[in-house]
């Protein structure tokens, strides 16, 4: 979004130079309960071998992958363009007389910011416009594993996409917002992932768990079923 | 069947369109967005120094826009005020319509509001920008041709 030669909207931060290349990254994702940790795409359609993608997170016991169905419909995956990880960001543009905001777009699971976030120190750096930072999930409504972690943000990186060129606005976050948040749904359904029955707020936001949905061939096992 | 306020106005040459009474008996007047100005002017001269309610609304798909107008003529000593409903219509691929906020104050909310939701744009507006609305949004929510992004769970936490 943040990006080339069409006319924006000026937000309300100052937003030195993001007029110059299209470049949007995005990064880091906060994954089951472990700490968050970066994860980060750009956008730039050059360098950074497409087998890097910046190890975003630290998954120290991988999480038992639970597949569920047997869909196997793989959508054709965009590469991650992670951002490099930072160091010494420093919180910058949040004070009252930036307007005391940021630009974003906040839903239940999919929280994007026009901002780098530091993922060790959560610094919130304003200033650099060209990168999207999503947070996937805080309040940890379902189990993520790496994979279907890495499948949303190879789909928000595919949205970031999309959009280069739109103005940087609150309504194309909530655009790209909206569109990874049915895209989670869609994997809810899939059986991809599953509710956390131990979150702190156990209220079904996308549909009461149930068995069969979306299930075109019928070879569910006993661990398909919800717990 | 006329009003008085519209023999009044045709007995000074103003040019408007009867459109009769509403439920209540009030009449209901057409005027032209260009005459508009000029005759919320001698409306007020006239004594209706009340604006008591503006809307605006689609009046059908693909077809204009209007812009309502509610007016009361408030004095010392009188029980059933003297009232009046304007309608002005503008065609919806560039609807501009003359803003009353010079000559009623309290039109400048309204005004903005009809703006946002219907995309009219009154000329001479002080401030005309979305008002219920985020300011980035794109559409006019109220039109009969719009049509819903599909967002999931609109909500203004950060």
């Amino acid at each position: 979004m943040a990006t080339a030669s069409s006319c924006m909207a000026s937000t309300k931060f100052s937003i030195p130079s993001w007029i110059r290349g299209s470049r949007i990254s995005t990064k880091q994702g906060r994954i089951n309960s472990f700490p968050s940790v970066p994860f980060s795409v750009s956008a730039q359609q050059q360098q950074q071998p497409p087998s890097q993608v910046e190890e975003p997170r630290q998954f120290n016991p991988p999480p038992p992958l639970e597949v569920g169905g047997g869909s196997t419909q793989q959508p054709q995956k965009k590469e991650l363009r992670p951002v490099e990880s930072q160091v010494n960001v420093r919180s910058r543009n949040m004070s009252r007389e930036y307007g005391g905001q940021w630009l974003s777009s906040a839903t239940r699971h999919v929280r994007i910011y026009a901002a780098y976030i530091d993922p060790v120190t959560s610094e919130f750096d304003q200033t650099q416009t060209d990168k999207l930072t999503i947070i996937l999930d805080p309040t940890n409504e379902f189990l993520w594993t790496p994979d279907t972690c890495n499948k949303v943000y190879a789909y928000f990186q595919e949205l970031v996409d999309h959009y280069e060129g739109a103005p940087l606005t609150e309504y194309t976050l909530r655009l790209i917002g909206s569109d990874v948040e049915h895209y989670i749904r869609k994997l809810l359904y899939d059986g991809e992932i599953k509710y956390n029955m131990n979150a702190r707020v156990l209220n079904f936001s996308m549909g009461k768990p149930r068995i069969l949905f979306n299930n075109n061939n019928n070879n569910i096992s006993e661990e398909d079923q919800i717990q | 069947m006329q009003g008085r306020l519209s023999a009044w106005l045709v007995k000074h040459g103003l040019v408007h369109r009867s459109l009769g009474f509403d439920y209540q008996g009030i009449e209901t007047l057409q005027i032209k967005p260009e005459d508009w100005h000029s005759i919320a002017v001698i409306l007020y001269v006239y004594g209706y120094n009340y604006l008591r309610s503006q809307c605006a609304y689609d009046v059908a798909p693909g077809g204009l826009l209007a812009s309502v107008y509610h007016l009361t003529r408030i004095e010392y000593g009188v029980d059933q005020p003297e009232e009046v409903c304007i309608k002005v219509f503008a065609p919806r691929n560039n609807p501009r319509i003359p803003s009353v906020f010079w000559v009623w104050k309290s039109a400048d909310f309204q005004e903005r509001e009809s703006y946002d939701m219907l995309g009219i744009s009154y000329a001479n507006h002080p401030r005309l920008k979305r008002i219920l609305m985020p300011e980035s949004w794109i559409g006019w929510p109220l039109r009969k041709d719009y049509i819903a992004p599909n967002f999931y769970e609109i909500q203004d936490a950060h």
